[in-house]
């Protein structure tokens, strides 16, 4: 017997919602092994070339499943890494920071409705509102400080960027107290990195700036090779520590970078080593 | 056999003249690697060192790294450094009438700042050099805005906040003494800790420099007039400026007096941003009393006539500002 056309539209459409599913699913699992296989590149050229276009790819997922998070923390993450580490040109960095931070935000406000437009809160009522994130929120809220100090990376310049550095310093601060391993314990270097940029003669505190990159370093088992390197350029350099500075850069360029998950990371990190090094004795000079 | 000789000589000479004539000065500042200010000094020392074909070069011990001002001099003192960037009033044992920009109040608008300085600045640039330091040109830091936790609007409120005062600082600690209040001196690195402790909820700070170190957020108040003016100066000691050829001192003066016109635009555009910002997080901003104007005026007096009679500043520097916002207050109808 012939179906209704009422019913057969009513199948229909719940059978797209669930091809949709699947298509969702599927897609999220080529988004993740497509991620996977970035981080794990360690040819930086490739993933400079080819990045771009799986950035595109996820435009357009997103734009199909506006509502799915997993994707929006994978564009997310993706476009502040792109925006950070692979474009010289700051008004571009600008833009692609603005969105990774826009999908970020997305991302927490759809785990956690009360937390949508948190940026806006004034400092004193920032705080108190972290306070209600819990663990199922977690991997949203660690992306959201990640894309924030992102987008100050990119818009260091903007007065309204620079004042809202204790926030994103605070959002760290929450991950930690979540769960301080989270990502190999990268709210550690993100706090390293924020509380490293005033020098001691302006009322910095390089040892804070140190320990937690210490931190991360043991929570990562001295695989994260962008920790040793931050601890060069930001702590050794600023207190004119200059063995550190070289014994730190050295580790770092005789460690092997092909660690799952960090592959691409620590090959940067190893350039970035070896011009670090090659600057020494310019910069401590006496 | 002669000529050979001679040659050789003149070859020597040249060779020798040639190395003994580089110059490399070596300068301290506060200032971070990686701010504007780094960045436009390192790009005025290539200049620099490309005008003079390397014969002069400079060193930069950025971030504090070279302590406080006073350790700054005491090594420029024994020529372990040639020069610093160094706050107004960090000159005060070199020049002290270079302080004169710093009294309290003096000031009411950049408009009066920018008047006042294109006839006074030379005259703190010769006291300087009179005093054994080449300076390039004064550099704005910005109006410093009192900051607290509470509104002050007359003068009285003053008396019940916790208020610092950089370590050092005679003038403005005089200034708060004046009114019967005694600040709470302090070093510039402990500031935020003390904001944070409550042991002060009172500063004095431009815009930019309370938002660079978060006191921003300790705050919730601050009274719209501009309590002291902010500047400083790169230094270089004469003596170690006259090593250079006379040829290489008239480029350095060119390159880094134009970097120094340049920052003070920089820091005029960027402290007049960071006050909206500050603004715009939602800090409260407070008129002075109108019915209190003359106690404000009150401090101000009290402490020209404290500096003068104390021989902190010199009266002929105090009258030569006044005449100067005189004139410039009958001509610009902004006085109170």
């Amino acid at each position: 017997m012939a179906q209704s056309p009422p019913r057969r539209r009513l199948s229909l459409l719940a059978l797209l919602s669930l091809l949709s599913g699947c298509v969702a699913s599927a897609l999220q699992n080529v988004s993740d092994s497509i991620a996977d296989a970035i981080l794990d590149q360690n040819d930086v050229a490739i993933v400079r070339e080819g990045l771009p276009a799986y950035l595109l790819m996820i435009d357009g997922l997103i734009e199909e499943n506006p509502d799915d998070t997993g994707l929006l923390i994978s564009g997310a993450k993706l476009y502040a890494f792109f925006g950070t580490e692979l474009v010289n040109d700051n008004t571009r960095a600008g833009k692609l920071t603005e969105k990774a931070r826009g999908f970020a935000q997305r991302a927490l406000c759809l785990q956690q409705s009360e937390l949508c437009g948190l940026d806006t809160l004034s400092y004193d009522r920032f705080n108190p509102a972290l306070q209600r994130i819990g663990h199922d929120a977690l991997n949203e809220l660690y992306t959201y400080g990640l894309t924030w100090a992102a987008w100050l990376q990119a818009h260091s310049r903007d007065w309204n960027a620079i004042a809202d550095r204790p926030k994103i310093e605070a959002v760290f601060e929450r991950v930690l107290e979540l769960d301080e391993r989270f990502d190999g314990g990268r709210a550690h270097y993100y706090l390293g990195l924020l509380r490293s940029q005033l020098s001691p003669a302006l009322g910095g505190k390089p040892d804070v700036g140190k320990n937690h990159f210490e931190r991360a370093i043991e929570l990562s088992h001295g695989q994260d090779l962008v920790v040793k390197v931050a601890l060069a350029r930001y702590y050794a350099r600023m207190i004119y520590d200059r063995d550190l500075h070289d014994r730190l850069l050295h580790e770092v360029l005789q460690a092997n970078p092909n660690v799952s998950g960090l592959t691409l990371s620590n090959t940067m990190a190893q350039q970035e080593a070896g011009h670090l090094l090659d600057e020494s004795s310019s910069y401590f000079e006496e | 056999m002669y000529r050979s000789k001679a040659a050789m000589i003149f070859l020597c000479l040249a060779f020798f003249s040639q190395h003994t004539l580089a110059v490399m000065l070596k300068i301290a500042t506060a200032s971070p690697d990686g701010t504007v200010w780094m960045e436009k000094m390192r790009q005025a020392a290539d200049e620099i060192k490309q005008r003079t074909s390397g014969r002069v070069t400079f060193r930069f011990y950025p971030g504090g790294i070279m302590g406080n001002d006073a350790s700054v001099m005491r090594k420029i003192n024994v020529n372990q450094l040639q020069g610093g960037i160094i706050p107004g009033g960090g000159l005060k044992n070199i020049y002290p009438d270079s302080q004169i920009y710093s009294l309290p109040l003096i000031f009411r608008s950049y408009d009066e700042v920018d008047y006042v300085r294109s006839r006074m600045d030379e005259q703190i640039i010769k006291g300087l050099e009179q005093n054994g330091f080449i300076s390039f040109g004064l550099s704005e830091g910005g109006f410093a805005y009192l900051m607290a936790d509470k509104p002050v609007a007359r003068v009285d409120d003053l008396k019940s906040q916790k208020i610092w005062v950089p370590e050092g600082d005679y003038i403005s600690r005089s200034a708060f003494q004046t009114v019967g209040v005694s600040p709470i001196s302090l070093p510039l690195t402990d500031v935020l800790t003390a904001l944070q402790t409550g042991l002060i909820n009172t500063v004095a700070a431009s815009p930019m420099g309370a938002i660079a170190l978060q006191w921003h957020t300790r705050i919730k108040y601050i009274t719209d007039e501009p309590l002291a003016y902010l500047y400083g100066t790169m230094i270089v000691r004469t003596k170690a400026f006259a090593g250079l050829a006379p040829d290489d001192q008239k480029i350095v003066r060119e390159v880094i007096g134009s970097v120094y016109k340049e920052l003070n635009s920089i820091n005029r555009r960027d402290n007049t941003e960071a006050l909206k910002v500050l603004r715009d997080q939602g800090i409260q901003f407070v008129a002075t009393d109108k019915h209190n104007q003359n106690s404000w005026r009150a401090m101000l007096e009290a402490t020209e006539a404290k500096m003068g009679q104390e021989g902190i500043l010199s009266q002929s520097i105090i009258d030569t500002l006044k005449k100067h916002l005189r004139d410039y207050r009958q001509n610009h109808d902004s006085s109170r």
